[in-house]
């Protein structure tokens, strides 16, 4: 039986937005790039990628882990 | 009587007759490993037995990789090599080539029987396989909680990236209830809800893997909702997991470095986004600058103020021109006039004076040039350069000057 691809919203927030900011500051920087883009437009794409550049830091959970191991019952502990 | 022969002809005529025997040149033995003993050469001499009889065997040293494990008295071993004649001891032997243990032989067997039965299931289709995420927040292990697997997971984990939770299921790899064992972790942790799992163990033989290659355990890992990277043993070994992993990793330390993305790169990643922007920011406010610069000057050129200033330089300028103009005239006159003095006094009749010339008048003040203006009494003034002196004439001579200077 075929899974659903695990793309699932509540899951996984932090590591699709990170691989879809990448992908969506690659667009930024080349829209900055294009000769035709206007000096207003440039400051709105300018700001939305220092936007999603901020998002991606807040994203980045820097909480140091320790390994966990699990038991019969499901519980956590120390390892 | 029949012919005589030597030993050397017996023994090279049995020689030739195995060595022409096409089944003994390549055949598969098996039996009981006895006096096994390895030799200081590196050639192996041991006995293969059954409730029949025995076979002597060799090893030897350059055949050694044919053998991968430690081989002892009481193994049963499946023995591939070809059966050829020792002339000197008129003896014959088995020359090994490969040594497997019996049992591994049908272990093998089984794991291409399960192999080519889930692959017709297409349990190993591409299409099954999940993406691994490249940013992960916890990451599940299934494995040994002791051994170096675990170990190795942890510190390559924390060594890329101490901010990924990893959470072990510690779970029996090997043995009575291993299979057990493994599937009850990969469901644990599916339902703990981790991102990625790494399911698998350290290095040994095949029987110690065998937990990896049981159907229950492959059904485990292809029905798991978690992508699941498979690392069992090292880079040779493959188990039948590894088929049917979303990923498989050639051992533990490699699949934490394919689970675990490396934090330091990704804050490079993102500084260098960030450095992008600016600079493509930067250089296109630059350019804009410039082009606002270089209209700002060609506005401020053809103000009305810049107009006037223009004009008013220009009126200076040639009033200076003017001024300059006439002091060079009036320089050039003061200068000619000065030669005129020169040259003037140059002809100044008081100079001729002084060198002794005189300068004479008749009686009525008139110039006196010629012999024909005086005659013999008649007064003349002759003025010298300190007066005058009057004379009366005494005579008058008639000189042709050309002639006598010439």
């Amino acid at each position: 039986m075929m899974q659903e691809p695990k793309e699932s919203k509540e899951e996984s927030i932090a590591e699709i937005t990170l691989e879809g900011a990448f992908r969506e500051l690659d667009k930024v920087v080349e829209r900055l790039e294009s000769r035709e883009i206007t000096l207003e437009e440039s400051f709105k794409v300018y700001q939305s990628g220092m936007e999603l550049l901020r998002t991606c830091n807040e994203k980045i959970d820097r909480v140091e882990k320790k390994m966990l191991q699990m038991d019969e019952d499901g519980e956590l502990s120390g390892f | 009587m029949s012919n005589i022969y030597s030993v050397k002809q017996v023994n090279a005529y049995i020689k030739n007759m195995f060595t022409q025997d096409f089944l003994l040149r390549n055949l598969c033995v098996s039996g009981e490993v006895s006096n096994c003993k390895y030799h200081t050469s590196g050639h192996i001499y041991f006995s293969l037995k059954d409730e029949s009889g025995a076979i002597a065997c060799v090893m030897f040293a350059g055949q050694r990789k044919g053998l991968a494990f430690s081989m002892k008295d009481g193994d049963k071993v499946v023995v591939e090599g070809s059966v050829d004649v020792y002339q000197r001891d008129g003896r014959y032997q088995l020359y090994a080539r490969k040594i497997t243990l019996e049992g591994a032989g049908l272990l093998y067997e089984r794991f291409l029987a399960l192999k080519a039965e889930l692959e017709e299931m297409g349990m190993f289709d591409a299409g099954y396989k999940q993406p691994i995420p490249r940013f992960i927040r916890t990451l599940g292990v299934v494995t040994a909680p002791t051994g170096a697997a675990v170990q190795d997971i942890r510190n390559i984990a924390y060594r890329r990236n101490p901010y990924v939770q990893v959470i072990l299921y510690p779970a029996l790899v090997q043995g009575d209830g291993a299979k057990e064992s493994i599937v009850k972790g990969i469901q644990a942790l599916e339902a703990l809800g981790v991102d990625v799992m790494i399911v698998g163990r350290g290095g040994g033989s095949i029987e110690d893997l065998w937990a990896f290659n049981e159907e229950e355990v492959a059904r485990a890992v292809f029905n798991c909702s978690v992508p699941v990277i498979s690392a069992v043993g090292h880079e040779t070994d493959t188990t039948i997991i590894d088929y049917v992993a979303d990923l498989r990793a050639p051992t533990p330390s490699a699949a934490a470095e394919l689970a675990v993305y490396d934090y330091r790169a990704l804050q490079e990643s993102l500084l260098g986004y960030e450095q992008i922007l600016r600079d493509k920011m930067g250089n296109r406010l630059e350019l804009m600058w410039e082009r606002i610069k270089r209209y700002q000057m060609r506005l401020r050129y053809l103000s009305p103020q810049s107009q006037i200033r223009e004009k008013r330089q220009y009126l200076v300028d040639t009033q200076e021109r003017l001024r300059l103009g006439m002091r060079r005239q009036t320089e050039q006159a003061r200068n000619s006039l000065d030669l005129y003095i020169e040259r003037l006094k140059g002809l100044s009749p008081l100079d001729k004076l002084k060198q002794g010339f005189s300068y004479g008048m008749d009686k009525d003040g008139r110039t006196l040039v010629s012999i024909a203006q005086v005659k013999r009494g008649d007064m003349v003034t002759l003025q010298v350069s300190d007066g005058a002196v009057h004379a009366q004439v005494a005579e008058v001579d008639l000189v042709d000057w050309g002639q006598i200077s010439g």
